[in-house]
């Protein structure tokens, strides 16, 4: 229901993955090969001494082009991080103020996503098949939704809790006199498990 | 409603988002990054260095080149092994454990072990058998019953599978499922 970017995430982990997949081939492939290992271990013998005077303090500019470079990758994946996990929304439905019928006149209406919520877990969470519900509104392609995660009884059938929350719905567009789209989770929980198996009538 | 948008939702409810590992490999890489530069800028202010100076990373870096090539053959195996790891996990569809549909008004997402649970009691029900011994597996498309018979009696396989069957079929989530009971040879004492 998020709007994380999941193509970032496998991207990440893609890059990450074949940097380690091919550094990690290149040194173990070219130790085994002594036409290859000889070479490349005088080279670097070689390297380091002009790399040592690189990077002490005679000259500290490639300190700190380094130090930059890593405060921006640092800031890149922050950014990254915390852009996990967002799209929850406070707001169901807005109705913008019009001429037309059904549209308030001299000022919009807003309704808040905690009025679907308190209904629907009122609604439902009396239903015996149910132990706990939540309910939280997200923003989906520009669209709100609602989502309703409903926890059942041990052994309930799922098509007849999707009945309950069908009907429980049903009410609900009736009290709000418009459609919002709706996802219905049935999950088994920590409640569910200590809750009992459910009784055949 | 909406069909794109519930079809957009149920095939990101019932699949992995990757962001766990995503997250913790960018935090593994913030802090390298920050180790290095803050030891790149310690090193320009002529300080002390808190592990290694960078001059004294990169020399050793270089050095190990020359190193035991049965070490360097065996670190550069994990650096593999753990980048085709990585590679595959970002490949892989990573299925979630649900099912859904989308019921014209409302979209329906249902965890698997929900499904097990009603599979179990319907199936004991119909068996005549305690709900612990009905044992269900759901895997992508089939469950699978194990039915442990109480000691001294027959368990009915057929009237199990049947109230199986039922259930399944009542069912229009997809991927759809199959189910398939068996009687396991050790009975259980009541």
């Amino acid at each position: 229901m998020t709007s994380t970017n999941r193509l970032l995430n496998r991207l990440l982990v893609f890059v990450v993955g074949l940097v380690l997949f091919l550094a990690g081939g290149v040194v173990a492939a070219g130790a085994l090969v002594p036409s290859v290992q000889k070479p490349v271990a005088d080279g670097a013998n070689d390297a380091k001494g002009p790399t040592g005077d690189a990077l002490s303090g005679g000259t500290p500019w490639i300190l700190w082009v380094v130090a930059a470079a890593a405060l921006v990758l640092i800031v890149l994946l922050l950014w990254f991080v915390f852009r996990q996990g967002h799209g929850r929304t406070s707001t169901l439905l807005t109705v913008r103020s019009g001429e037309g019928a059904g549209s308030p006149q001299g000022g919009s209406l807003v309704i808040d996503a905690k009025v679907a919520e308190e209904v629907l877990e009122e609604a439902l969470s009396r239903d015996p098949a149910i132990v706990s519900v939540d309910v939280t509104a997200f923003e989906v392609k520009k669209q709100n939704v609602l989502r309703i995660t409903v926890q059942t009884r041990r052994g309930m059938s799922p098509v007849d809790v999707r009945r309950v929350v069908d009907r429980a719905v049903s009410e609900w567009d009736t009290l709000l006199g418009t459609q919002t789209p709706v996802v219905v989770q049935i999950v088994s929980g920590i409640r569910t498990q200590v809750s009992g198996t459910a009784r055949v009538a | 409603m909406s069909t794109a948008l519930y079809k957009r939702v149920l095939r990101r409810e019932t699949h992995s988002s990757r962001s766990g590992v995503a997250i913790v490999l960018a935090v593994i890489l913030i802090v390298v990054f920050a180790w290095a530069g803050t030891e790149s800028v310690l090193a320009a202010l002529e300080r002390p260095a808190l592990l290694v100076s960078p001059k004294d990373a990169a020399v050793s870096v270089l050095g190990a080149a020359s190193g035991p090539v049965g070490l360097l053959t065996a670190a550069g195996v994990v650096a593999a092994v753990i980048g085709i790891i990585l590679i595959v996990v970002s490949f892989a569809p990573g299925r979630r454990g649900r099912r859904g549909v989308d019921a014209g008004r409302t979209a329906v997402l249902v965890d698997d072990r929900v499904i097990a649970q009603s599979v179990s009691r319907s199936g004991a029900y119909a068996g005549d058998v305690d709900p612990s011994q009905v044992k269900v597996t759901v895997g992508k498309r089939t469950v699978d019953v194990d039915v442990t018979r109480t000691s001294g009696r027959t368990a009915d396989v057929r009237s199990i599978q049947d109230a199986v069957n039922d259930e399944l079929s009542s069912y229009d989530f997809s991927p759809t499922l199959r189910g398939k009971v068996r009687l396991s040879k050790k009975a259980e004492i009541a």
